[in-house]
C-alpha cells in the first residue's frame, strides 16, 4: 500500500504540475474535504447498522445466522473466535442480501478480531479476498442506474454478472488456498 | 428488491420485543461504535482521495487508459469500458461517473453498456477497500491478498465482456 500510494500519487502530482500547477493545491485541499464528507456519510450508515446489528446480536439472531454458516466458514477461515464467526457471517449475509453498506462494519469487526500482528492473517486475506470479489446475489446501484436511464430491461444483467461474480469468487478463494495452504 | 432492507429492520425490532431485549438501550450501544470507526477510517479515505482526483485532475489517467487499451482488446474487453476497468479498483464514486457516461455515450442496452454494466457490478473498489478495512488493526504486509483481488477484478471484467457477448 505504502509503494503503491506514494508511486502513484507523485507520478499523478508531477504531471498534474506540468499541465496545470495552480490545480494542485485545490485538487489535494478539494480531495480532503471530500474524505470529511464521506467519513461522515460512513459514520451515519455504520450507525444505523452497527445499532441493528446489536439489537440481533442481543436477540441471539447473530447466533443462529453463525449457525448456518458454520460449515462454510471452517472450509474458508478454519479455526477462528466465535466472536469473529458472527461477524464473518453477518458480512457474508449482508453482500449476499446487497446490502454493502452494512457488510462494511461487519467486515472491520471480524477483521479486527482475527488480525493481531503486522503480516495479515490467510483468514484476513480471505475475508478481503471474498469482499473484494463482492460476492452480490443482486447488483441493486447499477440496476438502479440502468432503469433511471430507460434501459429496456434493467434486470437483463443479472444473470451473467451472477456468473461472472461466482467465478471471481470461487477463483479468489482458490487462489488464497494456493497461495496459504489449506485452513487450520 | 425494494423491500429487504425494511424487512430486515423490521424483524429485527420485532424479534428484540418477542426475546425481551431492550431494543432502545442496544441500540444506541451499538450505534455509539460508529463515530469512533469512522474517525481511524477518515485519515485513509483522505489519502486515497488525494490519489485518485491528482490522477484524474492530471490526466494521466486517460493517458494509461490508452497505453492500456490495445492489450485489453485482446482479453476481448473493448475500448470504451478501459477506463472502467482501471478506475473501478481506485474509486467507487468515480467509477460509477464513468459508468453513466458509458451509459450516457452508448446506450444502456448497447452490448458496450451491458459489459460496463456486469464489470461495474462483478468487481469491487480494492484499494479502497482495502484502506478501510486494515485501518484499525496493526495489519502493515497485506501479502498475496490485494494481488488476488485485483486479478479477480481484471477476470471478472473478462469474463463480464464474454458473457455479454453470448448471451
Amino acid at each position: 500500500m505504502n509503494i503503491v500510494w506514494t508511486v502513484v500519487t507523485a507520478a499523478a502530482l508531477i504531471a498534474l504540475t506540468v499541465v496545470d500547477a495552480q490545480s494542485v493545491l485545490t485538487v489535494c485541499m478539494n480531495s480532503c474535504s471530500q474524505a470529511v464528507n464521506a467519513a461522515l456519510g460512513l459514520c451515519g450508515v455504520y450507525c444505523l447498522w452497527l445499532g441493528i446489528f446489536e439489537v440481533a446480536n442481543r436477540c441471539k439472531l447473530v447466533e443462529k445466522l453463525s449457525g448456518c454458516f458454520r460449515r462454510l466458514n471452517k472450509f474458508l477461515y478454519g479455526n477462528i473466535s466465535e466472536v469473529a464467526q458472527r461477524y464473518i457471517s453477518l458480512n457474508l449475509a449482508s453482500n449476499l442480501l446487497g446490502v454493502g453498506n452494512a457488510a462494511t462494519p461487519s467486515a472491520i469487526a471480524a477483521i479486527r478480531e482475527t488480525e493481531h500482528t503486522d503480516k495479515l492473517s490467510r483468514s484476513g486475506a480471505m475475508l478481503f479476498v471474498v469482499n473484494a470479489t463482492s460476492v452480490q446475489l443482486i447488483p441493486s446501484t447499477v440496476m438502479g442506474l440502468r432503469a433511471q436511464l430507460g434501459s429496456a430491461s434493467p434486470s437483463d444483467i443479472l444473470l451473467p454478472n451472477l456468473i461472472a461474480t461466482a467465478v471471481t469468487s470461487v477463483v479468489g478463494a482458490a487462489l488464497v488456498f494456493c497461495a496459504y495452504g489449506r485452513a487450520k | 428488491m425494494n423491500y429487504v432492507v425494511p424487512a430486515l429492520l423490521i424483524a429485527v425490532l420485532v424479534a428484540g420485543l418477542i426475546k425481551r431485549v431492550n431494543v432502545y438501550d442496544s441500540f444506541v450501544l451499538g450505534a455509539r461504535k460508529s463515530f469512533d470507526l469512522s474517525l481511524t477510517v477518515f485519515p485513509y479515505l483522505a489519502a486515497i482521495f488525494v490519489m485518485v482526483n491528482a490522477l484524474h485532475a492530471s490526466g494521466l489517467d486517460a493517458y494509461v487508459t490508452k497505453l492500456l487499451a490495445p492489450p485489453f482488446r485482446l482479453l476481448g474487453i473493448p475500448d470504451e469500458v478501459v477506463q472502467l476497468v482501471l478506475l473501478r479498483p481506485f474509486s467507487g464514486s468515480g467509477s460509477l461517473a464513468i459508468l453513466t457516461d458509458v451509459y450516457n455515450n452508448y446506450g444502456v442496452d448497447s452490448y458496450v453498456g451491458r459489459c460496463a454494466s456486469v464489470i461495474m457490478g462483478s468487481s469491487e473498489t480494492v484499494f479502497y477497500v482495502a484502506s478501510v478495512y486494515f485501518a484499525g488493526t496493526k495489519v502493515r504486509h497485506t501479502g498475496w491478498a490485494i494481488p488476488i483481488a485485483l486479478f479477480c477484478n481484471l477476470l471478472g471484467a473478462v469474463v463480464a465482456c464474454l458473457l455479454c457477448r453470448i448471451m
